[in-house]
């Protein structure tokens, strides 16, 4: 997966660069609308990260040359000031999501998962597992180690956001979004209680704990070495 | 052009009428006193008929009239303002003496006015000789012209003067005007206590000095707001930017452990997300109070909103044992988004301080073009005082929390007021033991804030 940034901030694109690399893209870094322009156009990118406030032709300029050339590229726009906000949701200059900055790396990494995999379209499943836990999506049923676990149906829904995205970081504003449908950052530990109830459920008891809490980021389901 | 000052204004109106009010007496004056002189210039005429017609009497010719010239000169000595012409039947000149004894044939001199009556020589025959009397009157005349001229300087003096008496009784009328003025020219952001004297204000300037004082009331109180905004930003920002600071220097003061730097980071982090989520707070806020918050409006039926909320706080509510609970139905147009944000911020603060095992429930009433929504929560009641506050940024009910709460950054009732504003609606709390209920209330006309807290106690 090979990414594109154009971000004009040395020190944001740099740790962007960094953070996606580390992620496990291809990643490369332009520092201004010029460049990030010519890069859009001739490279092969599977999605572009794109600041609005650029030196020489800002994101929307940016943006519309990218889709005037036909490319279906998706486009995560950064922006600094919330007043961009309307204008991005208003006008729909063909950008596919956005963040306000100040944002959260594992926000963006999140949703830089959440575009890549659009692209790709989903696979219908039909079960989900990690380790000795079973989601059964049809009959809505879950087990673990054969032991049938009675879950709650936001607990449900809660447990298969992480499955599917399992060995993510999911941070806690995207899993009140995607399970709660409340799309907007709040101070309540709403989130922090139902992990933990959903890991009451699923991890106690057993010998390997999958819910885990990344301090800071979020939470991630995944299988992790002894 | 320079605007005229409202005294300088007034005294020359002042003047203008006192100008023509003047000027019209001074005409009438005029003209009577001359109606008056030619009613004396004709009596007396008419009287001084009578001896000139008794000296000519019987005359019919030109030779008669000189039999009678010894006569005639003394009766006209007699009376030397007087002349007098005698003509013949066709109007032939048989005498002509102009007043002041002059016998010159042609015409009068100019400086001599004269006013003359033309009668026949005998009463009994009007197609006889006839007889006209001359009056000089210069001297009427030269009282009349002294008076006109007099007429004119009055005029013009007592304009002067009411233009300058009204200026300056303007001006002094006007003086609590000024010191109104002088007093608003002093008042800037540093000194808006200062209020108007309203006792002995004239009754014109009495509302108007009432308004101001109000509209300086209100500046008073956003000022004093937006500076307490100020300084709770710096405070709020202080606090975690000195944690950060001071955490950071000593983690990198000496060599530690891979695991202390790993702690360090991640100390930071949520602090930085504290401060993210200020700043994030603090323009939506700023957005709002810009009038940009542009709500996305459709019916929702908020029943439904409020069990979806319901359900998220679910898993908090029975960590600790609270009862939820949502009564009654409505539907209300609304941005989902905002009121879920509302509501999420109103629902987090009853969960808060309700004790555990207590209970919080929504009701929703719908009323005659509108709808009442109710969130009310268990526990102790909060200080009266502390109401109308509760809504300002950054206001904490405790004090004690103030300094560095730990996720609670005081300004959720700040944003949920905001957003039930861009609604048209109002919000208010009311506390009393056992019971603290947040009311929001939407309706297509908004209802005056009084009538509101007095519809709202029955609940």
């Amino acid at each position: 997966m090979k990414l594109l940034i154009v971000e004009d901030e040395p020190k944001t694109g740099q740790y962007l660069r960094q953070g996606l690399a580390e992620a496990g893209f291809g990643v490369e870094l332009a520092c201004d609308g010029l460049d990030g322009e010519h890069l859009a156009l001739t490279g092969d990118f599977d999605l572009i990260v794109l600041d609005v406030m650029l030196p020489g032709r800002d994101g929307w300029q940016v943006l519309r040359a990218i889709r005037a050339a036909g490319l279906a590229v998706p486009v995560l726009f950064l922006t600094a000031r919330d007043a961009v906000e309307d204008r991005v949701r208003g006008l729909e200059h063909g950008a596919d999501d956005y963040l306000v900055k100040p944002f959260a790396f594992a926000e963006l990494l999140a949703r830089v998962r959440t575009l890549l995999r659009r692209g790709q379209g989903q696979t219908q499943e039909t079960a989900l597992r990690c380790a000795g836990l079973q989601v059964d999506l049809l009959r809505r049923r879950v087990e673990r180690d054969g032991k049938r676990l009675d879950l709650t149906a936001k607990e449900f829904a809660l447990l298969e956001l992480l499955l599917r995205r399992q060995g993510e970081v999911l941070p806690k504003s995207l899993i009140a979004s995607q399970v709660w449908d409340m799309n907007f950052d709040s101070d309540t530990n709403v989130i922090e209680v139902a992990i933990r109830r959903l890991r009451n459920k699923v991890d106690d008891g057993f010998a390997q704990p999958l819910i885990h809490t990344v301090r800071g980021m979020g939470y991630v389901l995944e299988a992790r070495e002894a | 052009m320079r605007r005229l000052s409202l005294s300088a204004r007034l005294g020359l109106l002042f003047a203008l009428c006192t100008g023509a009010v003047s000027l019209i007496a001074g005409t009438l004056f005029d003209r009577a006193s001359e109606a008056h002189f030619i009613e004396l210039d004709r009596e007396l005429l008419t009287s001084r008929l009578a001896g000139f017609r008794e000296v000519l009497a019987g005359v019919d010719s030109p030779q008669a009239l000189s039999t009678r010239r010894v006569a005639l000169d003394t009766e006209l000595a007699r009376h030397p303002d007087l002349g007098l012409e005698v003509r013949g039947l066709r109007g032939e000149p048989w005498l002509e003496r102009q007043p002041g004894g002059e016998q010159h044939s042609g015409g009068m001199s100019e400086a001599t006015a004269v006013r003359s009556l033309d009668a026949p020589l005998d009463p009994q025959q009007p197609d006889g000789p006839q007889l006209t009397l001359l009056l000089d009157i210069t001297h009427h005349q030269h009282f009349l012209e002294r008076m006109q001229r007099l007429i004119w300087l009055t005029v013009g003096l007592s304009a002067l003067a009411t233009a300058l008496l009204g200026a300056w009784v303007a001006r002094s009328g006007l003086r609590p005007l000024r010191q109104m003025t002088e007093l608003a020219s002093r008042i800037s952001a540093r000194s808006l206590t200062e209020r108007l004297p309203e006792a002995g204000a004239p009754a014109e300037l009495a509302e108007l000095i009432v308004t101001f004082n109000a509209m300086l009331a209100r500046l008073e109180d956003a000022f004093a707001r937006l500076s307490a905004f100020s300084a709770d930003i710096a405070h709020e920002l202080r606090t975690p930017l000195s944690n950060l600071l001071t955490q950071t220097q000593v983690v990198l003061g000496r060599p530690r452990p891979l695991e202390d730097y790993r702690e360090a980071l991640h100390s930071n982090l949520e602090e930085l997300q504290r401060l993210a989520q200020m700043v994030n707070d603090m323009l939506f806020l700023a957005k709002a109070d810009h009038g940009l918050l542009a709500p996305d409006r459709h019916p929702l039926r908020l029943e439904k909103e409020l069990d979806a909320m319901l359900e998220y706080f679910a898993p908090l509510a029975e960590e600790r044992g609270l009862v939820l609970s949502r009564h009654g139905q409505a539907t209300w147009p609304a941005d989902r988004g905002m009121l879920r944000r509302a509501l999420s911020n109103l629902l987090d603060n009853a969960l808060r301080f309700t004790p555990d095992g207590g209970e919080v429930r929504l009701d929703l009433t719908p009323f005659d073009g509108g709808v009442r929504l109710v969130v009310a929560n268990q526990g102790t009641p909060l200080d009266p005082g502390a109401l109308p506050r509760l809504f300002d940024r950054f206001y904490r009910v405790d004090p004690a929390r103030r300094e560095g709460g730990r996720e609670h950054a005081g300004l959720g009732l700040a944003i949920t007021r905001s957003i039930v504003l861009a609604h048209g609606g109002e919000i208010h709390c009311e506390s009393d033991p056992g019971w603290t209920r947040f009311i929001l209330r939407f309706a297509e006309t908004p209802a005056p804030a009084d009538d509101l807290r007095c519809a709202s106690r029955d609940h």
